[in-house]
């Protein structure tokens, strides 16, 4: 079994508890405009171009899972000492759910904890798959408006919600990570909309991403043009305000 | 603004004249010219001690300036003064004359008084066998113990005359005056006239022209004298952290008056020979002094044990994130076990502390430090050239034979090693040469030798013979990354790729790369030092054993062992300037890469990977101490991710590593990162799904980081 690895970065530390490895996989459904890892959109190998310091880095290799686990598990001692474990992110991991399985189901005979970081476009089936071997899913959620949703990022609304629930329900743990994109989702309105949403999908975990602006360059070595580039970031009070208003309902977080 | 900041003002303000405490020993030395070399030296501490002037800062506590030793006099008197103190000689560093760590309990212990007291029941001792030449040496010492009690009553007469000058604050003086008065009399009674006791010693040090003194073990030598006076209400905690202060802070006058840092490591926490944490609440205070301080100087260290509990591993980071840097971390499991081979006294080993940047020592048991700088990617000179230097074509190594004769890794390894082997001789004689003065017993150090309690028991010097222990020299290793980079390119491109051959490697080096640049990539391309591949870590492993096994067959002047250190103080790139193009595709004058750390740039698989590389080694082997460089973003050190970055050096210790010097980036290295990305490609941002080397981001990206860690600041 081999999956399709944008790169694996060692001593994560936004991407869940402790001390992480985040393993990228490449290759995504969906078009976010705002994208900070468009190198993992594409499923073939790429190689960026960072020309301001002569630097290429490549991206993109087909691995076993023998192999992402023996690049693993060299930092086991690592995640023992601090709760930490492997997150899989992507693109969209669940892509190649069943890699994912496989490799979450021999992570957890070695008792490291997974995280399966998605933005939940596919059918359920994918994720019962991997749902017997991850300890928790990061759950995406771009916005709750149907029309935007499907216009701006290309999904399938109905689907991404229905998983969510469906996620709930069987009693997977769930945090809904929220992308804060200045202009797209973080009006009043849209936060009220937010909140009624994820209330009656019975979400209880919610982490803030304040959108950011660092992978600006990635699109220049990409010889692409980032929509984004000149986007403003959040102020430190509108990330407050917001935090606020959905901590009226809901255990949140910023990730910064 | 607190009296700290108020001092630090009043440091800043540079004082006249020039530092020349010879202008205070000449006048003894030129009175007294019948005596002996070393009575000539306990009248030139006792002149120095006691006919320099006072001085009192406004807001001094606790008093002991640098200030007195600047006169303000014609060149021409103070000419004169330095050719007489140049006639009687000194030591240097590299004869043992600094970086020492005195034994400061000894003298808490004793008062003043009691040394003197001391030293006539061992002068009344020798009296009775002929000890003449120790009743000497053991007079010269009680002078230089008079010289400091007559500073200390000047110091008394001067608080008292400033009772009502401007500035000045009454309760303040009597202050100073009720402890020096202490001091004056017999033992300290407290905290504070504790800490005045070694402050002033300090200052004597720094008076004889000595630096890098180490205040060593602060927290535990101060402990009862804390303890007692806090417990009892006579000053409250802060207050205690105040005095402290007010001394951290006066190490800071050396680099205000424009002449480098006075390196003075302090020391805190640590084990005990129990295997039982020494962490204590006067631990967290001097922590806390030093980051309020925010000044060069203070070289503070931690020591981090099995025991050491995690809240105050935490409240160093919190510490080294504010941008200071300090404390660096030391790992009791690597150095305890690295000194204990040498046949030290269990009790004194587990008492060990640094000196200068990073080096261990036992606090007032051996002579007085000195180490060197041994470059060994040189040697692959000597071994491509036929024993030749390639830029300089001097033969200073061996003829190892033609390299295109070598037929295996074994074989180039056992050449390399037999220049190595070479160049660790002549080093070693060359030091013993310089290290061995004409007539040492000239060149006595009264006052430095009532630190060593051994020495007043025996009325011998510090240096000749009268330490517990004998002197030890630190060859200080260079360019580890460097050196397992070069056989690294060699093991992978000539014998499992067969992709180059030495000869063409042997060209290669001696035209540094040029038209060859193909060949220089293929090298670049081999696995490299701080990736965590066993391929290239075996040989920093083999660095170290061999490196021991060298030097361990030499022993200093007097009997004491050579120790190893990966540590290179900036140096590796003064050498590396004068080095040819290396195996490992490094070009001439390039720096060789730093201390213990792979090449900048090169460890590119992440932290963990570096510190995995890093910790192989067995640095039990390393005595003398090893310095590991790591920056980080600011973000890392606060919330969730301080306990990351915990979890990451407890690990990092359990599996073996020495040393960790942590550093926030602050704007100016950010800045620097912009300009030198070259010297910055692993420095990593990290956000949540998302991570990407900071020199690869947008200019203005990367200047929104650094305008967001100007507003941490």
């Amino acid at each position: 079994m081999t999956l399709n690895v944008s790169n694996i970065q060692h001593f994560s530390t936004g991407d869940g508890d402790g001390i992480r490895t985040t393993v990228f996989l490449k290759g995504c459904n969906l078009r976010c405009p705002w994208c900070h890892n468009p190198e993992t959109i594409s499923p073939k190998p790429q190689i960026l171009n960072f020309k301001a310091v002569n630097e290429q880095i490549a991206y993109g290799k087909s691995m076993t899972v023998d192999e992402i686990v023996a690049d693993i598990t060299k930092d086991e001692l690592f995640y023992d000492e601090s709760g930490g474990g492997v997150t899989i992110s992507g693109g969209e991991a669940m892509l190649q759910s069943d890699g994912c399985a496989a490799l979450s189901k021999e992570l957890q005979k070695k008792d490291i904890s997974v995280i399966m970081d998605t933005a939940g476009c596919v059918p359920f089936g994918e994720f019962e798959k991997v749902r017997p071997f991850v300890d928790k899913f990061y759950y995406d959620f771009k916005t709750p408006d149907k029309e935007k949703y499907e216009k701006v990022i290309k999904g399938n609304f109905d689907l991404i919600q229905s998983n969510l629930e469906k996620l709930i329900r069987l009693g997977s743990s769930v945090n809904v990570r929220i992308p804060l994109i200045p202009g797209f989702n973080t009006s009043n309105e849209d936060i009220e909309k937010f909140k009624a949403l994820l209330l009656s999908l019975k979400v209880k975990e919610i982490d803030l991403l304040p959108f950011h602006r660092l992978g600006a360059s990635k699109y220049e070595a990409m010889g692409k043009q980032y929509l984004y580039r000149d986007t403003p970031v959040l102020s430190k009070n509108e990330i407050n305000s917001i935090f606020d208003a959905f901590s009226q309902n809901f255990s949140v977080r910023i990730e910064t | 603004m607190s009296i700290t900041m108020l001092l630090k003002k009043e440091i800043e303000a540079k004082p006249a004249g020039v530092f020349c405490p010879d202008y205070f020993k000449a006048r003894a030395l030129n009175d007294n010219s019948s005596l002996s070399a070393a009575e000539k030296r306990g009248e030139a501490c006792f002149s120095l001690f006691a006919f320099s002037p006072a001085f009192i800062y406004k807001n001094d506590l606790i008093v002991g300036s640098r200030r007195p030793m600047f006169v303000d006099l014609p060149d021409k008197e103070l000419k004169e003064c330095t050719e007489i103190c140049a006639e009687t000689g000194e030591r240097c560093f590299l004869t043992n004359n600094d970086h020492f760590a005195p034994d400061y309990a000894y003298i808490l212990n004793r008062g003043i008084p009691g040394v003197i007291e001391d030293i006539d029941n061992s002068i009344a001792a020798y009296s009775s066998q002929n000890g003449e030449k120790r009743i000497v040496n053991l007079l010269s010492m009680k002078k230089a113990m008079q010289g400091l009690l007559r500073m200390i009553g000047k110091h008394i007469d001067l608080a008292e005359q400033l009772k009502g000058a401007e500035g000045y604050n009454k309760s303040n003086l009597d202050f100073i005056i009720g402890n020096l008065t202490t001091l004056l009399h017999g033992v300290p009674d407290g905290f504070a006239s504790a800490l005045q006791l070694v402050w002033l010693c300090h200052t004597c040090f720094g008076y004889e022209g000595r630096y890098a003194m180490a205040l060593g073990r602060i927290d535990q030598y101060l402990w009862d004298f804390f303890n007692k006076s806090v417990s009892s209400g006579e000053i409250t905690e802060n207050e205690a952290i105040t005095l402290l202060e007010n001394v951290f802070i006066k190490i800071y006058e050396k680099r205000a008056f424009g002449d480098g840092d006075d390196v003075v490591n302090i020391c805190i926490g640590g084990s005990n020979e129990n295997g039982e944490s020494c962490v204590n609440q006067l631990s967290y205070s001097v922590l806390k002094a030093v980051k309020n301080c925010n000044v060069p100087g203070p070289n503070l260290s931690a020591r981090i044990s099995d025991s050491t509990p995690d809240e105050f591993l935490d409240e160093c980071l919190v510490s080294i994130g504010t941008g200071l840097g300090y404390p660096a971390l030391m790992n009791d499991g690597a150095n305890i076990p690295a000194l204990s081979r040498y046949g030290y006294d269990k009790k004194d080993v587990y008492n060990y502390c640094m000196v200068g940047c990073i080096e261990n020592f036992i606090p007032g048991k051996q002579p007085p430090w000195s180490d060197g700088r041994f470059d060994t990617p040189r040697f692959f000179e000597y071994l491509f050239n036929n024993g030749k230097g390639i830029l300089n074509g001097k033969t200073s190594g061996i003829d190892t034979g033609n390299v295109g004769e070598i037929s295996s890794m074994p074989d180039f390894l056992k050449r390399f090693e037999r220049q190595i082997a070479d160049g660790v001789k002549k080093y070693v004689d060359n030091f013993n040469r310089v290290n061995t003065p004409e007539n040492p017993e000239d060149l006595t150090s009264p006052f430095l030798s009532c630190f060593a309690k051994e020495c007043i028991q025996s009325g011998l010097d510090i240096n000749c013979g009268g330490a517990k222990y004998s002197s030890v020299h630190g060859a200080a290793l260079m360019g580890v990354g460097t050196v397992c980079d070069a056989l690294a390119a060699i093991e992978k491109t000539v014998y499992i790729d067969r992709s180059l051959t030495l000869d063409e490697i042997r060209e290669a080096l001696l035209c540094n790369f040029e038209g060859k640049e193909n060949l220089r990539q293929t090298l670049l391309n081999a696995p490299k030092y701080g990736n965590n591949d066993d391929l290239v870590d075996k040989y920093s492993k083999w660095f170290v054993e061999f490196h021991f096994k060298e030097f361990s067959k030499y022993k200093t002047r007097d009997g004491g062992p050579f120790y190893i250190l990966m540590a290179a103080n900036t140096s590796n790139i003064s050498a590396g300037k004068l080095i040819a193009a290396t195996p490992d595709g490094r070009e001439a004058g390039e720096p060789l890469s730093d201390a213990a750390s792979p090449t900048y740039g090169r460890d590119k698989s992440g932290v963990t990977a570096t510190l995995q590389s890093v910790a192989k080694p067995d640095y039990t082997l390393v005595a003398g101490g090893t310095v590991v460089n790591q920056k980080f973003l600011p973000t890392m050190f606060s919330g969730e991710n301080r306990k990351k970055l915990l979890a990451l050096i407890k690990v990092y210790f359990k599996l073996g590593g020495q040393e960790i010097q942590i550093n926030s980036t602050s704007p100016e290295i950010l800045k620097d990162a912009m300009n030198h990305p070259e010297n910055y490609k692993n420095l990593v941002v990290r956000v949540s799904g998302f991570s990407a080397f900071y020199v690869t981001l947008d200019r203005d990206v990367q200047l929104d980081i650094l305008s967001r860690t100007q507003q941490a600041v």
